[in-house]
Order: C-alpha cells, then structure tokens, then sequence
C-alpha cells in the first residue's frame, strides 16, 4: 500500500500552517472551533486540576472546600481505603505486592516469549498463587485476613485475574464443544453460549450471588466472592469462545487432515496444532475482550463487594469529604485508565504488527 | 493394533468400496489391491473420486461400503484400528499443509515423538537423515513459510518418512507446484520408489507414471475405468474414456 | 466391552448422550433443589403470583402504576421502561457517536484530534464508574430553591425540569407517531417502487408528505390542548417545590447521559471504521465526475460507510440496551431491576429469573430482526462492488 510520495518543495512554516488548518473557509472554522474548544477544556482542566487545587492535607476538608479548584487531599487522606478497602492497616503492603503481581503478570503476558501455553498457564497460575497467599495469609508468617476483609483495587484485580483464569480454559473447551462434529454435542454447547451471550452481564452476576444458594445441595454453595467469580467467568467465557472459534475457523482445514495422517490423537491435534495458530489468529480480539471484561468487574459492585468503585464511595460517602466526589472518581477512573488505555493500545499495536507480518 | 499376519498379504485391499456426499457417490464398488513394495499410479479427470479413494485409504474420508483391509487390519470403526493405520501410512498433499508455527525440523520430529513416543534425541537424528534424503538439511531451523513450494513440498514428505511408515500416499503432491520445481520434487518420489516403498500417487505427471509406476489406474465417474502396467496403459488402452483422457493430457 | 468402547459410533453416542445428560440433569437438580428450599420458606412455585399485587411503588414509570397493581403489570412497565431508556440513550449515543466519529474523520487534525481525545477517555472508563459519577454530579446539584436556570430549565438534584406543552396525553401520543411519520413517510416515498415516479422526481411529494405530517402534530398538540392553560408550561418555584414542566428524574437523566456519553465512545469507533471501509476509488471517482464534496459525502461516502457500519451497530446497540440495567445502580426501575425487587418481595425466585431470561432473550431478538430487515433492505445488490 506504500506510495511514491513525491516530496513537496519545502514550504514556510507559515504557509504550511495555513494549507494544513486554513485551506478553505469551512477548515478555518472547523479549525478554529476545535482550537477554542480545546483551549477551553484544557484550561478549565488544567485550572481545576492544578493551578487553582489544594494538594496537601495540612488546611482540612475546610480549606479544601473553599478552593476554587479540585481537592486532592481527599486523595491524601483517603487513598488507602480506596486501594485497600478494609484490608488491616499494618497488612496492606501485602495487598499492594498482591497488585504489583497482577501488573507483573499482565506484562509478562504481553511478551511473545511467554506465548506458549504451558509458560502464560504458568505465569497465570503461580501469580494468581502467589496474589492468593499475599492476601489471604495464614502461612510464612504472614498473619490471616479472609476474603471478607479484602478490598479496593486487590479485590477488583482479583476477580480480574480469577475470572480470567477460570473462563480462558473454559472458553476452549466451549469454543472446542461448538465446533464439534458430534451434532447434540455442538448444538447444546451452542445454546449454553448464545444464552449466556443473551444476558447482561449483571444478571448473571445476581443470579450466582442471590438466586444460586437456592439450587445448590448445601456443601456446594460456597463463598459469595467465589460463586460471583464463577458467574463472571462463565460470562467471560460465553464471548472468548465465540472469540476462539473465529479463530479456529482461521486455521486451514489440511492442518487437520496432515495431522491426522500422521496418527496423531484428538488431544495431540487440539493441543499441538490447532490451538496454537487459533490462539494466534485471536489474539487482538483476545486483547480487546480481555480489556472488556477488565472494565466489567467493576459491576460487581452491584451485588455488594467492596472492590474500588465502592471503596471510592466510601471514601467522600462519610463524613468531611462528602463534597469532594468528583476528585474521588477522577482517580479511580484514572486507575481504570492507566490498566485499560496501556491494554488496549498494546492491542491495536499487535494488529498492526499481525497485519504486517501476513502481507 | 496392527497385528498377526504382517509379512503376509497386500498392504492395501479395497473391497466393493462406496462413498456418498450426502445423495452423490463419489465412489462406485471400486476394488483394489496393492501388494508390497508395489507402485501405483492414479490419474483420472477432476471429480472422478481418486483423491476420494486415497484419503479413504487413513480414514480422512470415511467410507459407506465395502471393506478397506490395511497390512492386515480391517479400516472399520475401531478407534484403535485407525489410529494403527495411520501410523503406518504416511500421506503427503497437494497444498503441503506443513505446520507454519514450527520449524521444519520440528515439523519433522513432532509425531514421531508424541505418536511413537520416540525419545527426542533419535527423533532429531531422523528427521536430520530424512531432510538430508530430500535434500533440504540446510533448512531445518527455518519455517515453512520461508520455504519455497518446492522445498515446502519436499519437508512434507521428509516429515511424512519420520514417521518410517509401510505405505505412503500422494495427493496430487505436484498440482499445486510452479513448474520449474515439480522436478525437485519428483525426483524425490522417484529415489523413494526405487528403494521400494509401498506407495499410492493420484498425479498427472504422465512421464513420472511411466517412470515409476508397476500399474497405472484410471479412474472417471467414481470407478475405476481401467488398470495396467504402464507400458501397456499408454501404448494400447482399451477404454475410449481412457484414450481420451490421454490424449488431454499427452496431447500438447 | 472394552472393544466396544473402542468402536467410533458407540463412542461419539455415548459421549453426546454423557454431556446432554449431564448438563439436563444438573439443571433438573438446581430446579428440584430450588423448589424444595422455596417450598420450606413457604413459597409455592407457579406463576400465580403475577396476578397479585405488589405492594411497593416504582419511582418510575410510563404508565399508571400503584403498589396495588400484581406483577405482571410491573413486569411489563419495567420492559417499557427499559425499552424507552435504550431508545433514548441509543438515540443520543448514535448523535454523539456520529458527530466524534466525524470528527475523527475529517481532514482537519485539530478536529480529528479532540475526537480521539474523546473516544480515548470516555471509551477507557468502566460505564458504571461513569454512572456513578454522573449520579453524584445530578444529585450534588442546587436544590431547587437554587436552582441552575435558563431557557425555561431547571437543573436541580431533583432532577431536571424542562417546559413541556400542556397537552393531554392522547393527543401527545398522536403528536408523537405525526412526527415519527413526518421522518418515515419521505424515507419511504425515496424507495418505494409503486410509484410510476422516478427517484429523482420525488423531492416535492417527500417535502409535502413531511410538511403535511408535521402540520398534523401540530394542529393535534394545539386541538388537544388542556383548557384554560398556556400551550408551553414553564416549571417554575412555588413555595418550596417546583411545579409545571416535565421533570426528568435524576435516576433517568444520569443513565441517559452516561450511556450516551460511553455509548458515543463506542459508535464513534464504529462510524470511523465504516468511513475508512469506503474504497478511495469510490471517492475518487465521484469527485471526478465534479459532485462537490458535500454531495460527494451524502451520495456516495455517507451510503457506503453506512452500509459497512449497519451490522456492528447492531451488535452495539443490543450491547446497550443490555447497560440499561445499569439502572439498578442509582434505583432506576428497569426491568432488572423490578425483577431483583420481586424476588425480594416475592421469593418468586425460579419463575422471576425465567421471566427475566425470557425478557432480554426476546428483546435481543427483536433488535437482531429489525436490524436484519434494514440490513437486506439497504444491502448493495451483487458483491461487484466491494472495496
């Protein structure tokens, strides 16, 4: 698609600018109009966010509310509740580790020389290991805290990381069940997926949390946390496989054949030949599902855990900070940006890469 | 497994054998036996069902009627009897279907490690002896797609050999090829069958039949139409279909 | 048996009739489990219990409801409910979407870059966390005594209020389908092929057609007109409330807006995608038979784009029309949520979650339709023109 690009005869700077932002009357305005709302914007962000904000919490939710511009003391005083929830004070460093794990995992998810599937299980599996005896203690020494006491952003990540964990494998072995050759097999499986896929997310989190209890034998029901971990991997699950699938359409139909020629088991196809170019056809939607579902465990809020976004509420919801909830989700959405915005450029990055690499 | 009389009898027997695709019959009552270390050639027009007889030959198409006897082991719905068949018939395709997330060289060494359970140290050392006999050592740590059609083609059957099966059949192995490389990759074929490889080729690389072949088939309409030596086959065949077909292909 | 077990057939039936069997029979289990702890809490499963009455409100509804209505009528309500806030924040996610996503196409890079700015934030930001903060801004607003003003609004943490005319509401549904028709009628007049008239010709009947329809609305909003009224009701302070107007609750304003505002996001993306899936020939070729840009884009690029775009809109709009149940979040009474209320109230806990299943099931289904009777009516004949 590369064209010969004839280079222009250098311009003036100022002559530039006017083909680039004022070629005709229309761009003029339309050039002007963005510039003044830019300006506008930034200046208003920039004047709230910054010039005219209180940083320290030194003057108390006083000073604070007779600024003109943000109070990010709130910030000060209030952050561990946010990350943390009601994690023991004198233990949160455990539950900052536990998240400095995930950010660990996730980039180590990202590196090409862990694209395998016995290293990424690997490096899911031990550091959902070690994010599990970070939290929870009770060994090394490290004194015990139940799910119950967890919270913040450690809770959030881990349903994060739990549900991925649990609803990736799912979603092959869904993914392999719909494209069965075995008709009930493939149908069933296809009426478990498209129902799942019918339903809002929130739904299905309610149902495992409130309406399971009832339908399950007494010594299956389990902790709340983990039957809504459950529910939302089975969501999860419910769209990846649909993902895999696509890209299992993607891998030539003589991979089978070749490899059943030369005697190899189901298994040994699944596992050798066909998930690995699958997995590859489906990475970027892989990617993009993955930040969907990243920004999808904030709904579990709804049937009462205190991950962050509840965490925030509670933080300017009591007491002196009442006023100062815009700051309060102003960080917890930068939170969610910084893991969601880096994720999903890393994505668009791999398309590009992927589409590149067929031409 | 394969079992008992393995010294004995043909290495294919197809008996009376019918396929359907849903209400067309790719195959009508066709009867073949290929002895061991014996060469055949298929050939025919397009969608006269030779390609369908082959891939019938490891199950890659199952068949409706009739019987299909493999070095002694019945081809019926025993999971155990296929998977036997399969590792003693090496097939090779018209679009080489190599894996094109491994090297050649683990190309070459996956199924006799996972199928044969062969220790990976004896399985390099073959895959090496194999790509050395068709004559692409060089190539090993590369991957498919950095490989020409030709060389592609010559891994496929290096790959096949790793698994030192009794029986190899061809698909069409030169169609898919750029003429100035199915050369290469005949003169492979014909080195294998000078070393008496039971083998089953569906080609129409005529001057190849003539070449190597003991008995040269033709098929139209889902049956054979005639079989010969291949001398015999060009020079006075009988069939009208036959003659014609010929002349198609020897014509220009 | 053991070489029976080796046989393909025997096989492949025994494995389909394990999972069928294994799935209908952990269903059948929950069920039979459920019924029996219902029944020990004194509950009897059926669907009597959509015929008795509630006995607690809604904070919003369309239609006349009371706590003495039975459940069927809420049920109802609440897919109403539902289905106007999709509709209202589909409505408003598709203008915005199309105003970022034309910004983010255009030829101006300032332009292009406040779209991505946008798209970038908004799209990066968990939909509920958006709710969440919309909800804290509305309800942080002056009371009304304080009320933010102009034009006749009134933004107040009691929602927002805005003139309305003071019309009975048949005539308002009248008025409402006019109105829709003054859209429809010209749409179809382009199309149709029982006109002897050529496409080209039809510009006058479609303006009269239009015209006509809306001259209806308005002739019905002023015949319909409660007596002794001003046509427009401005809200306005009285002692301590605000009386007159419509009042937008805050619960329906912030989903609105938060579904635009991350809906927009979204379509954005999807509006892009469908520009950059129009071939530059195309353009090109328009261009050179001299149609200026502006008809280059409605005749040509516009078609097309929309065409490429149709069927991930589709996708998108079912996606939020499932976020409405968002609303359980700031107490919007949507049909999720009334479900979640009745199982409190009613331990109808099996039937509920049917009903809900049922509900979302049938309104995916009919969006996919819609959408997949405008697809076939608007898809290029032959494939000749791809690209």
């Amino acid at each position: 698609m590369e064209m010969v690009v004839v280079a222009p005869p250098a311009l003036g700077k100022i002559e530039d600018l006017r083909r680039r932002f004022f070629a005709t009357p229309l761009q003029a305005l339309l050039s002007l109009a963005s510039l003044a709302i830019m300006v506008f914007l930034v200046w208003k962000l920039l004047n709230w966010a910054v010039f005219s904000a209180v940083f320290t919490t030194s003057g108390g939710p006083e000073a604070c509310q007779a600024a003109a511009g943000a109070c990010w003391s709130v910030i000060a005083a209030r952050w561990r509740i946010i990350l943390f929830g009601l994690y023991p004070y004198d233990e949160q460093w455990r539950s900052a580790l536990a998240c400095l794990t995930v950010v660990v995992m996730t980039v180590l998810s990202c590196i090409p020389a862990f694209w395998t599937g016995r290293r990424i299980a690997l490096v899911w599996g031990a550091g959902t290991a070690l994010f599990y005896v970070l939290m929870k203690g009770g060994v090394l020494g490290l004194p015990y805290v139940g799910e119950e006491a967890w919270g913040g952003l450690a809770l959030t990540l881990f349903i994060f990381v739990t549900t991925c964990l649990i609803g990736f494998p799912l979603a092959i072995c869904l993914a392999l069940l719909r494209r069965s050759g075995l008709p009930w097999i493939s149908r069933t499986t296809g009426l478990i997926i498209d129902g799942v896929r019918s339903l809002p997310l929130i739904s299905i989190l309610f149902t495992f949390a409130i309406v399971l209890p009832f339908a399950l034998p007494q010594w299956l029901v389990g902790d709340k946390l983990y039957r809504v971990i459950l529910g939302s991997a089975l969501f999860f699950s419910a769209y990846q496989a649909e993902i895999v699938r696509g890209g299992m359409q993607g891998v030539p139909s003589g991979q089978e054949e070749a490899a059943k020629a030369l005697g190899m088991r189901y298994w040994q196809r699944v596992g050798r030949i066909l998930l690995p170019q699958a997995m590859r056809n489906a990475l970027p939607a892989t990617i993009n599902q993955f930040v969907i579902s990243f920004k999808e465990t904030s709904l579990v809020i709804i049937v009462g855990f205190f991950e962050i976004l509840a965490s925030g509420n509670a933080a300017y919801g009591t007491g002196e900070w009442r006023f100062a909830y815009v700051e309060v989700y102003a960080f917890i959405a930068f939170i969610y940006f910084i893991f969601v915005f880096s994720l999903s450029r890393y994505g668009a990055f791999l398309e590009r890469r992927m589409s590149v690499g067929e031409r | 497994m394969i079992s008992g009389n393995r010294s004995s009898g043909p290495a294919v027997l197809i008996e009376n054998l019918d396929k359907y695709y849903g209400t067309f019959q790719a195959l009508r009552k066709v009867s073949l036996s290929v002895d061991r270390g014996e060469r055949i050639v298929v050939c025919g027009p397009s969608g006269s069902g030779k390609s369908t007889m082959i891939r019938c030959i490891n199950r890659l198409e199952q068949h409706n009627g009739g019987r299909i006897t493999v070095l002694g082991t019945e081809l019926n719905d025993d999971v155990g009897n296929i998977d036997g068949i399969r590792r003693e018939v090496g097939m090779v395709f018209q679009h080489f279907n190599l894996f094109p997330h491994m090297t050649v060289l683990e190309n070459c060494m996956l199924a006799p490690m996972i199928v044969r359970k062969v220790p990976r140290a004896d399985a390099e050392a073959t895959a090496r002896r194999y790509l050395e006999k068709v004559r692409i050592p060089e190539q090993a740590m590369k991957y498919p797609g950095q490989l020409s059609g030709g060389q592609q083609q010559r891994v496929a059957i290096a790959r096949a050999l790793c698994m030192q099966p009794e029986i190899m059949l061809f698909d069409e192995p030169t169609s898919a090829l750029d003429p100035e490389m199915i050369a290469e990759v005949l003169d492979v074929i014909v080195t294998l069958a000078s070393e008496g490889m039971t083998m089953i080729c569906v080609t129409h690389e005529m001057g190849f039949a003539r070449r190597v072949a003991d008995r040269v088939i033709f098929m139209d309409g889902g049956e054979i139409v005639e079989q010969a030596p291949p001398d015999e086959f060009f020079t006075f065949s009988r069939n009208e279909r036959t003659r014609q077909f010929l002349s198609q292909v020897l014509g220009h | 048996m053991v070489s029976l077990l080796r046989n393909q057939k025997v096989r492949n039936a025994l494995l389909q009739v394990l999972y069928v069997g294994s799935i209908a029979a952990m269903v059948l289990a929950g069920i039979a489990i459920a019924r029996q702890n219902l029944a020990a809490q004194g509950i009897t499963s059926g669907f009597d219990f959509l015929f008795k009455s509630t006995g607690w409100d809604l904070n919003f509804s369309l239609l006349p409801a009371t706590a003495n209505d039975p459940y069927w009528w809420y049920f109802l309500i609440g897919i109403i409910n539902t289905l106007f806030l999709g509709t209202v924040g589909l409505t408003l996610a598709t203008i915005v979407g199309t105003i970022v996503g034309l910004a983010r196409t255009s030829s101006n890079e300032l332009a292009r870059l406040l779209g991505r700015t946008y798209v970038d934030i908004f799209r990066n930001i968990p939909l509920i966390l958006q709710v969440f903060f919309w909800y804290a801004v509305i309800t942080h607003l002056p009371t009304p005594r304080a009320a933010h003003e102009g034009w006749g609004f009134l933004l107040t943490s009691r929602g927002l209020y805005i003139p309305f005319p003071n019309v009975s509401s048949a005539a308002l549904a009248a008025a409402t389908l006019a109105v829709i028709a003054a859209i429809a009628l010209p749409i179809w007049l382009g199309r149709t092929s029982r006109l002897s008239l050529p496409v080209g010709q039809r510009g006058g009947i479609q303006l009269a057609c239009a015209a006509a329809a809306l001259a209806c609305a308005a002739v019905v909003l002023v015949a319909g007109r409660l007596a002794d009224l001003p046509l427009l009701d401005f809200p306005a302070l009285q002692g301590l409330n605000l009386r007159g107007g419509l009042r937008i609750p805050p619960e329906f304003a912030t989903l609105a807006i938060a579904i635009a505002i991350y809906g927009g996001s979204y379509i954005a993306e999807i509006v892009r995608g469908g520009f950059k899936a129009v071939g530059k020939g195309q353009v090109e070729a328009a261009l050179s038979l001299g149609l200026g840009p502006w008809r280059v884009f409605m005749l040509v690029r516009l078609p097309l784009a929309l065409r490429a775009m149709l069927p991930i809109l589709a996708n998108q709009y079912v996606w939020l029309m499932k976020a409405t149940t968002m609303g359980i979040a700031v107490g919007f009474t949507d049909f999720f949520m009334i479900v979640a209320l009745t199982i409190n109230h009613s331990g109808q806990t099996i039937e509920a979650i049917g009903i809900l299943m049922a509900g979302f099931l049938a309104i995916n289904l009919s969006l996919a339709a819609i959408f997949n009777r405008i697809n076939k009516a608007i898809a290029l004949k032959g494939n000749q023109l791809r690209g």
